[in-house]
């Protein structure tokens, strides 16, 4: 209804095509950038600078987050310490990001996994602090303990805190990698979104604002899905 | 006691290594310079104007989200049509990472504030209206039903019952929201404006003049720190109804 509306009013020349492109002449190009690989070159980059980013993210995140759970003396430690530096934007950790590691790849991997690594160590911790003592008092009275206790009772009690913080994550690694490539890339689809505009390829931006917009869908209600099958236990704890 | 003392200690492990040239004082200046060069900066009274600057885009931004983005949600959550009519579109939106928009806004509007304000409302607008919506959503039924059989109709179930139980997500959303506005504000700056503390974080980087990078950059962190932390202890204040305002 609205692309068909939208098409209209380009038509009838309400709206001004130079900043306006018809639905139809975008998907032209989107076609055209499609077939001469531009788009699929700049979203290449892009999905492998989020997954690397998403994988330090959660890898690191989880593990911190559920050893902030476990033990007091280090939450208490690193909270402060965590709540100064997690409201930073993750992008003005660009210029101290490339002071440690050379330029480039590194550089805006780093970055894009900053803000995500802390939600997720935010969520994860949460989560293990949620579980109830009860449950893990029976536990230890069966003789669960160590490995045990963590596998059987600790982390499936966080699993949906750690899931919610992935997801929130995962979405938050999008938002980042997309204004670090606009700052700072050559490639990738940020990058294309900015030339674009700078050289005002109207058409081209569309095409490229659709694909992100995209790829932020499937990335946040894949995930979503992915959660509904794999813990059907539990709700999104983000929702409550 | 750890909670002061892990913070201090490794900024004075910062200042030992930078002093004894084990990181570089060209990238890594010690926590002793950038606080005199922040204290300077905001002598010279640059630094202040500047912080001021991001803070009315801040301001602007939120109120010019939250303003449609409360009634809104509200709205869809009490009359079905209206949650029909739009809940496709905001799900769509959503996810989109809001500073992809900042072209079309700057093609629309011109490379200037009305630009960059409202790309940090609209992040902000979106994280609202899903929480003010979830909030009525998942409202306890029987709250309604009680309402109801002592005569509550209109605007008096709405003012008694729907907004006091909504008001505790309301207040989550307003505060992710501020949150996501900022961040959109920041990036914003670093990238096209020419002025806030994001730019100055981005010119200071340029020129390399790093004490005065970190300084802003502390103050960022300071910035986002007060604001949510300030509206979670507005929000323990005033909604004492509502057993955790939780963390994030």
């Amino acid at each position: 209804m609205l692309v068909l509306g939208w098409e209209a009013a380009v038509a009838a020349g309400l709206l001004r095509e130079a900043f306006f492109p018809r639905p139809s002449t975008v998907l032209v190009h989107a076609r055209r950038l499609i077939a001469d690989g531009t788009l699929l070159g700049h979203a290449g980059p892009t999905l492998v600078r989020i997954a690397w980013a998403f994988s330090l993210a959660a890898g690191l995140g989880v593990t911190v987050g559920l050893a902030m759970g476990l033990w007091r003396r280090l939450r208490e430690g690193l909270d402060p310490v965590f709540a100064v530096v997690y409201p930073i934007p993750s992008i003005l950790f660009l210029p101290l990001v490339s002071f440690v590691v050379p330029r480039g790849e590194a550089a805006l991997v780093l970055t894009t996994a900053v803000t995500s690594f802390f939600l997720i160590a935010f969520t994860t911790t949460e989560g293990v602090r949620q579980i109830d003592p009860l449950v893990v008092e029976a536990a230890r009275h069966y003789g669960a303990r160590g490995r045990r206790l963590f596998t059987a009772v600790l982390l499936p009690g966080a699993l949906p805190y750690i899931f919610t913080g992935l997801r929130l994550g995962l979405g938050y690694a999008l938002i980042v990698v997309v204004a670090v490539e606009i700052v700072n890339a050559s490639r990738g689809l940020g990058a294309l979104l900015w030339l674009s505009w700078q050289v005002l390829k109207v058409e081209d931006m569309y095409a490229t604002f659709f694909v992100i917009a995209a790829l932020g869908a499937v990335l946040s209600y894949g995930l979503a899905a992915l959660r509904t099958h794999l813990l059907p236990w539990a709700q999104d704890v983000a929702d409550r | 006691m750890t909670a002061v003392a892990v913070p201090l200690g490794l900024l004075a492990l910062w200042e030992v290594l930078a002093r004894l040239a084990v990181l570089s004082p060209r990238y890594f200046p010690p926590p002793s310079r950038v606080g005199a060069v922040l204290v300077e900066s905001f002598a010279e009274g640059d630094l202040g104007g500047e912080t001021l600057v991001t803070l009315t885009r801040l301001a602007l931004a939120f109120a010019l989200a939250t303003v449609p983005a409360v009634p809104l949600g509200l709205l869809m959550g009490m009359a079905r049509p209206v949650r029909a009519a739009m809940e496709p579109y905001i799900a769509v939106l959503f996810p989109v990472p809001k500073i992809a928009l900042l072209p079309f806004l700057l093609i629309l509007l011109g490379v200037g504030e009305p630009a960059f304000v409202l790309t940090g409302a609209i992040s902000a607008f979106f994280q609202i209206i899903i929480s003010t919506l979830a909030g009525v959503q998942t409202m306890d039924p029987r709250l309604l039903d009680v309402g109801r059989n002592y005569g509550a109709h209109g605007v008096r179930l709405f003012r008694t019952v729907i907004l006091p139980a909504a008001l505790p997500a309301i207040f989550t959303g307003l505060r992710l929201g501020l949150g996501l506005a900022l961040v959109t504000i920041v990036a914003v700056e670093f990238i096209a404006a020419k002025s806030g503390l994001g730019h100055l974080v981005y010119r200071h980087w340029q020129t390399l003049s790093t004490p005065q990078m970190y300084g802003a950059f502390a103050l960022v962190g300071a910035l986002g720190l007060l604001l949510t932390r300030g509206l979670r202890a507005v929000q323990a204040r005033t909604l004492v109804w509502q057993e955790d305002p939780g963390r994030l």
